[in-house]
């Protein structure tokens, strides 16, 4: 503690270093005229009493330079000095420099970048909200149940209960997690916005105040008489209605209904979680006006929707809070009876992913840092055989030095002052490429995630990327400079010959030997990946993924009869069937390999089967197949079969064929759904498809009619779907003037979905491996050029003995090849260890593939030979004469 | 250097200034140095510049602090007074030096034997 406060004194004496040397001087002036004065009043000559004063006083020069050295941990002028030599060190091999300074800033870029994300998501408290450290989430927990699946959000009559009866939190809120999707209407046409259900009390203890009109208030939120109410959120305000301030008081038509706009949300506001982007907030209560037929959502206690969160009274009291969630849950448990669980009361701090998930985010955050730490350790090996390079060569400079009066801990103040410059340049550039790479990151994303996240720079991320700096920095500086320091003066100067000591090239060996087995196990975790992703891309999904376009639509919800919702339908497919180009048309309920899955029994008799199977259910119009160019043996249903209330005629998949008849034909046979009355009909088999994920072993399905008012529309063209989805977009609105597409995009487009978790590791394995491979390339090269120009004397002489070129060239490359081989061997066992963990994400391809791992295994070796071949050559032309008189 | 007086021994500066502060309260680099001459009696051969080294490294050490303030001839200077940690630190230190103390004077007394 006592050398930390010397130091920080040192340091701030350094500050201040100017100041303190003219309070110094007047200090010391004063005292010897102090001094003086006393001796001339002893009756001295003023001459005399100056002497006598001085004499008494000390040598006032020596004294000063001991203040400023006690002062500062070094003088101004020589720490500038260190910075100064440090740069013209660096610059005077600046190709090499430079390599080094790229390597480490894309080592620490990429890490940023993963930071930035961790930091939007799991660090930052959400924006534009006063008092974030006071903001707690609730969630119930079973504690019988393990996982994320443990966690519930809160009913609507838990939530008033909790809310009514807590002290320890000044309110607690609630919002609808999931948004809504409400139809705008106006001017004859229908427009799709997202629309975000809070409690009326949200606004007031997030402490937002509104740009226009005022926010929702408990009032408008009442469960007796919800208003119909909205706060527009900035951007649409701006956007879609030009910032008009007009617009307060007057109605917006939703969902066929007439809502009051009372005000405009603060731009900075965009909710309290990821993903929710709304045009527009409601009251809560105000749900009952959009979903008439959902009226029990608000008394059901088994109907879980709402995030709740809650402002405590003071910040830093969580733990108080978390003591009262658990008696209410206690209570809320009592009161309930015996119905139900016992669920608690779990609090969280509020960031922008809900505190269950965070363990996901973090785990692939996770992956990533770990993938990209390697890339930043082979930079650093990099860096600092580089630096060990130097040092061999500077033997002579530190023996100088050290001879002269430095001190061993001078001698590495040099040194790290030297590898930090490296490090600092680095980190400076490694923002930038954060800045850039997170960018990237986030068109990986497919664009059907609806997920809109800021991803700023703050001051967390500079942080971190300072730390990273300084510790890679310290990491790669620390060893060279310790070894270049541990100089014997007397030994190295008086020796003349070149300063390489065995014991040096032994430590680069070894880096490199490391190098090269990081390097391995990247490359090898890059390879599979990628491998798999052409695998993935190759995968049949079971339907076509070209020449297909695709629209939801939801006339449900403006409260139509099914009768119009059919006739709706019915009118939308012919004129999309008579768009030029088009095939054909069909509708689903949804799609496989989407977001949506629907399960059920499926038995040889109605009542309960005891081998019943499940399988996956998908709802389809006629011609689906054909659309979806899904090959199918026996025939489609007729569109009376599919309107007809129940399933009698249904088509399966092989996989069920397979499963209920084996090696029977299964056209005609009767088997049962789960929760129906009558016996379905197979009138048709269709090919086996990927339902859930494209790396799914075969699954059993379903194919059944009965479609719900939400649907998919699905259209096949000839030529390019991308062409199609503007007139999608234009013929709905013909058809009903009141109804808007949504998700219109290419079967492509929809495909980003399945294939993201593939996609984004691939990629960014692929870059990884890409980069350890070059950064590897590069200090192969050096130690085996450095080790080349070490011996160039001594290869001198064995050619002046008769070795022939050859022979040079075996000895240089052996060397090379032989830490190639170790780090190879090291590499592979460790590859076949780690790529085991990657092995949930690979399609089609083991995790130990002997192929990927032979190949990369060769791939690396030939690498390192052209690594070892251009210095080797350059060995291999050596002249003796030249050689033997350069020494 | 005058005859009959003493170096001051390493490293009991610090203590002396420390412990005239603690005796005197607030002082001047000035009045320190004074006060020790005047306590010595003269025997003390002191540099008095080395006492602005000894407040130097005593204020680092936060046994010190210092003010401005203004001197006997109306000049703004600088005061020194200790601080509680500095106390401390001299109550230590005075037992030590007084454990060493009372070693030297027992070694000193040995009588010389056989």
């Amino acid at each position: 503690m006592r050398q930390l406060r010397m130091l920080w004194a040192r340091v701030r004496g350094q500050a201040l270093q100017a100041r303190e040397d003219d309070v110094l001087d007047e200090e010391i002036r004063q005292h010897i005229a102090l001094l003086e004065s006393r001796y001339m009043a002893q009756g001295m000559r003023v001459q005399d009493a100056a002497r006598a004063a001085r004499r008494q006083f000390g040598n006032v020069t020596a004294l000063k330079e001991r203040q400023r050295a006690q002062r500062g941990i070094l003088s101004p002028g020589e720490w500038w000095r260190d910075v100064r030599f440090g740069m013209r060190m660096l610059a005077k091999r600046p190709i090499s420099s430079a390599a080094v300074v790229l390597a480490l800033a894309l080592g620490i870029g990429l890490n940023s970048a993963v930071f930035t994300f961790v930091n939007a998501l799991l660090l930052r408290p959400p924006q534009g909200v006063s008092g974030t450290n006071k903001l707690v989430e609730v969630w119930l927990h079973n504690p019988k149940a393990s996982g994320v699946e443990a966690y519930l959000p809160f009913d609507y009559p838990d939530y008033v209960y909790y809310r009514d009866h807590t002290n320890s939190l000044e309110g607690l809120m609630a919002f609808d997690g999931d948004g809504e999707d409400a139809i705008w209407n106006h001017g004859g046409t229908g427009e799709i916005l997202h629309a975000h259900f809070v409690s009326g009390n949200l606004f007031s203890l997030l402490g937002l105040k509104a740009v226009a009109g005022r926010m929702l208030s408990t009032d408008d939120d009442s469960i007796d008489a919800p208003r119909q109410v909205v706060v527009l959120s900035y951007p649409f305000w701006k956007q879609k209605l030009s910032g008009n301030r007009d617009v307060i008081g007057k109605t917006l038509m939703l969902d066929g209904k007439a809502f009051t706009v009372v005000g405009v949300a603060p731009a900075s506001f965009t909710g309290l979680m990821v993903g929710t982007d709304p045009d527009f907030w409601a009251p809560l209560t105000a749900m009952l006006r959009f979903h008439p037929d959902d009226q029990n959502r608000f008394t059901d206690r088994d109907t879980s929707w709402l995030i709740v969160a809650g402002k405590m009274r003071q910040a830093g009291g969580s733990k108080s809070v978390q003591a009262e969630m658990q008696v209410l849950a206690k209570q809320v448990y009592l009161e309930r009876g015996s119905k139900g669980n016992f669920q608690n009361a779990l609090v969280f701090p509020l960031t922008m992913v809900p505190g269950p998930l965070r363990v996901y985010v973090g785990a692939f955050a996770g992956g990533l840092l770990l993938v990209f730490v390697l890339v930043l350790v082979i930079a650093c090996t990099n860096a600092a055989s580089l630096l060990l390079a130097r040092a061999t060569g500077r033997a002579r400079e530190m023996a100088t030095r050290s001879a002269l009066g430095a001190g061993r801990a001078r001698l590495v103040r040099q040194m790290l002052v030297e590898s930090l410059l490296l490090a600092g340049i680095a980190g400076a550039a490694g923002v930038g490429i954060a800045w850039v790479t997170s960018r990237m990151l986030m068109v990986l994303k497919p664009g059907n995630i609806p997920i809109s996240l800021s991803i700023p720079m703050d001051w967390r991320v500079v942080l971190f990327t300072a730390a990273i700096s300084v510790a890679a920095g310290v990491v790669f500086g620390l060893a060279p400079a310790l070894r270049a320091s541990a100089v014997r003066a007397a030994v190295v100067l008086k020796d003349d010959s070149p300063a390489g000591s065995p014991k040096k090239s032994r430590l680069r060996s070894t880096l490199v030997v490391a190098q090269m087995a990081v390097c391995v196990v990247l490359l090898a975790g890059a390879a599979l990946c990628v491998r798999s992703l052409l695998n993935a891309n190759a995968i049949n999904a079971g339907f076509d993924t070209h020449h297909i376009a695709l629209a939801t639509l939801d006339p449900g919800a403006l409260g139509y009869t099914p009768a119009k919702i059919d006739d709706f339908y019915a009118r939308l497919l012919n004129r999309v069937e008579h768009l030029p180009g088009v095939d054909s048309a069909s509708y689903a309920q949804f799609l496989p390999l989407g977001t949506a899955h629907s399960v059920t029994f499926v038995g040889s008799r109605l009542d309960k089967d005891p081998n019943a199977t499940m399988a996956d259910v998908f709802r389809v119009e006629p011609g689906f197949f054909r659309t979806m160019g899904i090959p199918l043996r026996g025939r489609d249903l007729t569109q009376t079969e599919a309107d007809a209330d129940t399933p009698n005629a249904v088509l399966i998949n092989e996989t069920l064929a397979q499963r209920m008849w084996p090696g029977e034909n299964p056209i005609g046979k009767h088997f049962a759904l789960g929760g129906e009355k009558a016996m379905s009909e197979v009138i048709g088999v269709v090919k086996n498809g990927k339902y859930r994920t494209l790396g799914e072993a075969p699954a059993a399905a379903v194919f059944r009619g009965q479609l719900s008012p939400a649907r998919t529309l699905v259209v096949r063209t000839a030529g390019d779907s991308r062409t199609l989805l503007s007139e999608i977009h234009r013929e709905v609105p013909t058809v009903d003037p009141l109804m808007a597409a949504t998700d219109v995009q290419t079967i492509e487009q929809y495909m980003a979905l399945p294939l993201f978790p593939a996609r984004t590791v691939g990629w960014l394995l692929g870059v990884s491996g890409i980069l350890a491979v070059v950064m590897t390339a590069i200090g192969l090269f050096g130690v085996v050029a450095y080790m080349v120009s070490q011996r160039t004397h001594e290869i001198g002489v064995r050619m002046a003995l008769g070795a022939r070129r050859s022979d040079v060239m075996k000895m240089v490359m052996g060397q090379g090849l032989r830490l190639t081989m170790i780090g190879l061997g090291i590499g592979l066992t460790a590859a076949l260890g780690a790529s085991r963990l990657l092995s949930p994400l690979l399609y089609g391809i083991g995790a130990n593939d002997p192929v990927t791992m032979t190949v990369v295994a060769i791939g690396l070796a030939t690498i390192s030979l052209t690594a070892c071949y251009l210095p080797a050559r350059k060995a291999m032309n050596v002249d003796p004469s030249v050689a033997l008189r350069y020494e | 250097m005058g005859e009959g007086k003493s170096e001051v021994l390493q490293g009991t500066l610090d203590l002396m200034v420390l412990k005239t502060l603690y005796a005197m309260g607030p002082l001047h680099g000035f009045g320190i140095a004074r006060r020790i001459e005047q306590i010595s009696d003269g025997v003390l051969d002191l540099n008095e510049g080395t006492v602005y080294t000894a407040l130097l490294r005593l204020q680092q050490q936060g046994w010190i602090a210092s003010k401005w303030g203004t001197s006997e001839n109306n000049r703004k200077a600088r005061f020194y007074s200790i601080t509680r940690q500095g106390a401390k630190q001299l109550e230590r230190e005075t037992e030590n030096w007084e454990r060493v103390a009372g070693v030297m004077d027992r070694v000193l007394k040995l009588e010389r034997q056989g």
